[in-house]
């Protein structure tokens, strides 16, 4: 009585092995991906993390950028790409070779003190991006004529509501679609029909402007591509893919096409707004209104509602994941109690934290009468300065061989990854002597703003 | 953790001075601890300084408090080596801030303190401060702080990890304490852990422990974990396993690995193992289980009790026996159970008690069907047969469940039958 179900498995061939001198073909071994299966393969969170970047503050960063300097800044777009990879690239090579987050590290490597300094940087950058999100909330709906009256406070509550109950990851690939909208950008770009040879030129051939509007502009264009939240995710995100140290040579391409990719996206937010606004005079964006009308060349009349679609699905995305993942490192480098199933008796730091900075993300979103893109360029900028310490700590435990043993960097590698950190605290130095002798009544650049 | 005794904070001893019998003091560096002194490991050793930064090793201490450490010596002692030192396991280097397995709830925690008590005649490690309070206590000097009894770890129920897989091959002490635990405890602690710390915690189970903890261990996991074991103690491991999750977990290897660890297990066990490997993972045969308990169709309940004898010593789930013409050939002939054969006149021919009506499946028919016909006949285990029906293996109701369960369940579910 033989059973005979329907359908039968094709037969794979197999793989040929030789196991103690025996040839055999065996067909459930893993064949070694190739061509379109090997991207797939490794794809994942480096694609993510770098994404994330192109979030509210990232898209109004990136039209002011293109709104005020047409296609100027276009080469540190470029050079930032590197920049971006390498940080993105060490991140996840510290996450396969330790299988842990960076705070941890932190706390284990070098004491409480240290954690609590650390702590303290990613809350107020990361707390900031938070606001930037509702704020990106709340601008997204009124485009659709909601009051962010309404929309912030409900769009919180159904956050935290979302997460503690454990749904949020039901919901998460929805706010994700949301912002395929932004490849409309690429299309808007090419539609506007920009002057491709300036564009080119502008890429390879550096202009700078010697003005405080600039400097402010370019480290907040840092501060939204290489923002510290984006290695603190690409790191546990690698450990929680659970990448074994030998197998991370691969990966590591995930890091490098996700800031390649994530930047083009940038730059294209940057060609799309310098073709329509800049060349028609508008250099100043001051609104979400002002911003879509860069998609007006794919969308027309639609564009307002084509941008909203996408910023509230960015928004949205970052502002459930941002506050417990902060609350998430932050538990673990102190060792307090956490998990999203726990409730606040059994983990009252944990939810705590989690809720303080969801309301508070909604709370500053919220104060009467804000300048909306100055205030997401401001946190931008905050980022930017914050951003040297996380690259600090990054690379003084990737070049730690006791823990990463042959993970750790080349010499290559050092003098990339040195180098735009120590620009970067230069170009943060040069901005706060500005904000200092601004507020003293001096002008570092001879009025030329 | 003897309550009446003193007890002194690590974090008490911040910027703390070594003062030596002729009166000389300098800068405490560390405590050294041995491990492996019984429940609660002494400081063997303090860490001090020369000023070119060489490390040298004290005696133990004699008296140690808030003030200082006092050492009845009178000269700097003994240079440590880095070799030595990176061996050796510091309080402050190595412990604080660590994370350690609890024992007693089960989880992995954070070392925020340490309490040191003076014992006989020394000053050994007690217990592990793991409450938020002790963070709020060293980030303000002790100004800020409660005592918070509850959440101090006694190091009885503490297994403490260097996060290095190759340390404990390389002979280093481990209370090993976690031994206690049930395999599938050990393997959901180890959910929890860095996989540098769960490889080295199979590092130091025996190996029939270890091969059930990584058996019970999430895919990714044993994938990930068996990569940072030697090359020897994977091996063995695999080799430990049942057949059937060797060759999951050899199918989630990447294929060098895969093939050299097949060639590193004990030639009988590698044959099973690559037996299963040969059908493709959504096939019967890449369910199936091949170690299954046969004996000859031709013989007595007697001297079918008496075949499988050896076969029933390994500690596996036993239950049926099927019963093959020829032990070459396997054609199978029929099923019996250990109960039937027990129940059953010892003289009678075994082909009298068995069911000779089987149901069985081909080796390459699709591996969901095969678990739906499991489940729609309430089957305990289906037999897989070649063409020419040879007994190749049987498909398990626990691994016909694993491919209809959704898969959050499959984790918690328990393994019964193989």
């Amino acid at each position: 009585l033989q059973f005979a179900p329907s359908r039968r498995p094709s037969l794979d061939p197999g793989l040929r092995v030789v196991i103690r001198g025996r040839p055999m073909r065996l067909r459930r071994l893993r064949k070694p991906p190739t061509g379109m299966l090997w991207f797939a393969a490794i794809l994942g969170p480096g694609l993510v993390a770098a994404n994330a970047g192109n979030d509210a503050g990232g898209i109004a960063t990136y039209a002011s950028v293109g709104a005020k300097y047409g296609y100027d800044l276009l080469w540190m777009m470029l050079l930032i790409t590197f920049s971006l990879a390498i940080v993105q690239e060490m991140a996840a090579r510290l996450g396969a070779a330790t299988g842990r987050g960076l705070l941890d590290l932190v706390r284990e490597r070098y004491g409480i003190g240290w954690t609590l300094f650390a702590v303290i940087v990613v809350l107020l950058a990361n707390g900031g991006v938070t606001i930037s999100e509702f704020v990106g909330i709340g601008a997204a709906l009124e485009l659709f004529g909601v009051s962010q009256w309404l929309s912030v406070p409900v769009a919180a509550a159904a956050m935290w509501w979302l997460v503690v109950k454990g749904s949020y990851r039901r919901v998460e690939k929805l706010f994700l679609a949301m912002t395929l909208v932004f490849f409309a950008y690429p299309v808007a770009a090419i539609l506007a029909r920009p002057d491709w040879g300036e564009v080119a030129r502008h890429t390879v051939v550096p202009t700078v402007h010697f003005n405080a509007d600039y400097l402010l502009l370019f480290v907040a264009t840092v501060g939204t591509t290489i923002t510290p939240y984006m290695q603190l995710f690409q790191q546990s995100a690698v450990v929680e893919k659970g990448v074994a140290r030998r197998y991370y040579g691969a990966e590591r391409w995930d890091a490098y096409i996700g800031a390649g990719f994530s930047n083009l996206i940038a730059a294209f937010i940057v060609i799309a707004t310098a073709a329509t606004l800049h060349v028609a005079g508008q250099t100043d964006v001051e609104s979400a209104a002002d911003a879509a009308q860069a998609l007006a060349p794919v969308a027309g009349q639609y564009a307002s509602a084509l941008f909203g679609v996408g910023l509230l699905g960015a928004s949205l995305l970052a502002a459930g994941v941002l506050p417990l993942a902060t609350a998430y490192s932050v538990s673990e480098a102190f060792g307090f109690r956490k998990g999203v199933n726990l409730d606040f008796r059994r983990a009252p730091m944990f939810v705590g934290l989690f809720t303080t900075l969801l309301v508070l993300g909604a709370l500053v979103a919220l104060i009467p009468g804000l300048p909306v893109f100055t205030l997401l360029i401001a946190i931008q900028t905050l980022n930017g300065v914050l951003l040297p310490v996380i690259l600090i700590f990054i690379l003084r435990l990737i070049n730690d061989r006791r823990l990463v043993g042959d993970l750790a960097n080349g010499r290559v590698y050092n003098v990339l990854a040195w180098g735009t950190t120590i620009m970067l605290i230069g170009l943060v130095a040069l901005l706060l002597a500005n904000t200092a002798l601004d507020a003293a009544g001096i002008d570092l650049f001879g009025g030329g703003a | 953790l003897r309550k009446e005794h003193p007890i002194l904070r690590l974090s008490a001893l911040k910027g703390a001075k070594v003062t030596l019998d002729g009166g000389a003091s300098t800068a405490l560096i560390d405590l050294v601890i041995d491990l492996a002194a019984g429940d609660y490991p002494s400081v063997i050793h303090v860490l001090i300084a020369d000023e070119d930064g060489t490390r040298r090793a004290l005696p133990p201490p004699n008296r140690i408090d808030a003030h200082g450490v006092r050492v009845a010596a009178a000269a700097r002692g003994e240079v440590v080596t880095e070799d030595a030192l990176a061996r050796m396991v510091l309080l402050r280097r190595d412990v604080m801030d660590a994370l350690v397995v609890d024992l007693k709830d089960l989880r992995i925690v954070r070392v925020n303190d340490l309490l040191l008590q003076s014992v006989g005649d020394g000053w050994a490690l007690t217990a592990a401060d793991i409450s938020p309070w002790a963070v709020v206590r060293r980030l303000t000097r002790g100004l800020i702080g409660r005592d918070v009894a509850d959440d101090v770890l006694d190091w009885q129920q503490v297994e403490f990890l260097r996060g290095d897989p190759h340390a404990a091959a390389a002979d280093r002490d481990y209370h090993r304490r976690v031994a206690r635990l049930q395999p599938t405890q050990i393997a959901r602690l180890t959910d929890g852990l860095p996989y540098m710390h769960a490889a080295e915690l199979l590092t130091i189970l025996p190996d029939p422990l270890a091969a059930d903890v990584l058996e019970a261990m999430l895919p990714e996991r044993q994938a990930q974990v068996i990569t940072e074991l030697g090359s020897g103690q994977a091996a063995r491991l695999i080799a430990e396993m049942a057949t059937d999750q060797a060759a999951d977990l050899l199918g989630h290897l990447e294929l060098d690995e895969a093939t050299n660890l097949l060639d590193a297990v004990p030639p009988e066990r590698a044959r099973l193992i690559a037996d299963l490997l040969r059908f493709p993972a959504d096939s019967a045969g890449g369910i199936m289980t091949n170690e299954v308990v046969i004996a000859p169709v031709a013989g007595t309940v007697a001297e079918v009790l008496q075949h499988i004898r050896p076969a029933l010593a390994r500690p596996d789930f036993v239950y049926f026996v099927y019963l093959v013409d020829d032990e070459q050939a396997r054609h199978l002939r029929g099923v019996v159970t250990l109960r039937d054969l027990n129940l059953a006149d010892p003289e009678t021919p075994v082909e009298q008690i068995m069911r000779a009506d089987l149901l069985t499946v081909g080796a390459l028919e699709s591996a969901l069907d095969t678990a739906h016909a499991v489940s729609d006949h309430a089957l305990n285990a289906l037999p897989v047969v070649a063409p020419d029906g040879a007994l190749l293996g049987i498909v398990t109701l626990d691994k016909a469940m694993a491919q209809i369960l959704p898969e959050a369940w499959r984790d918690r579910m328990p393994r019964v039958f193989s």
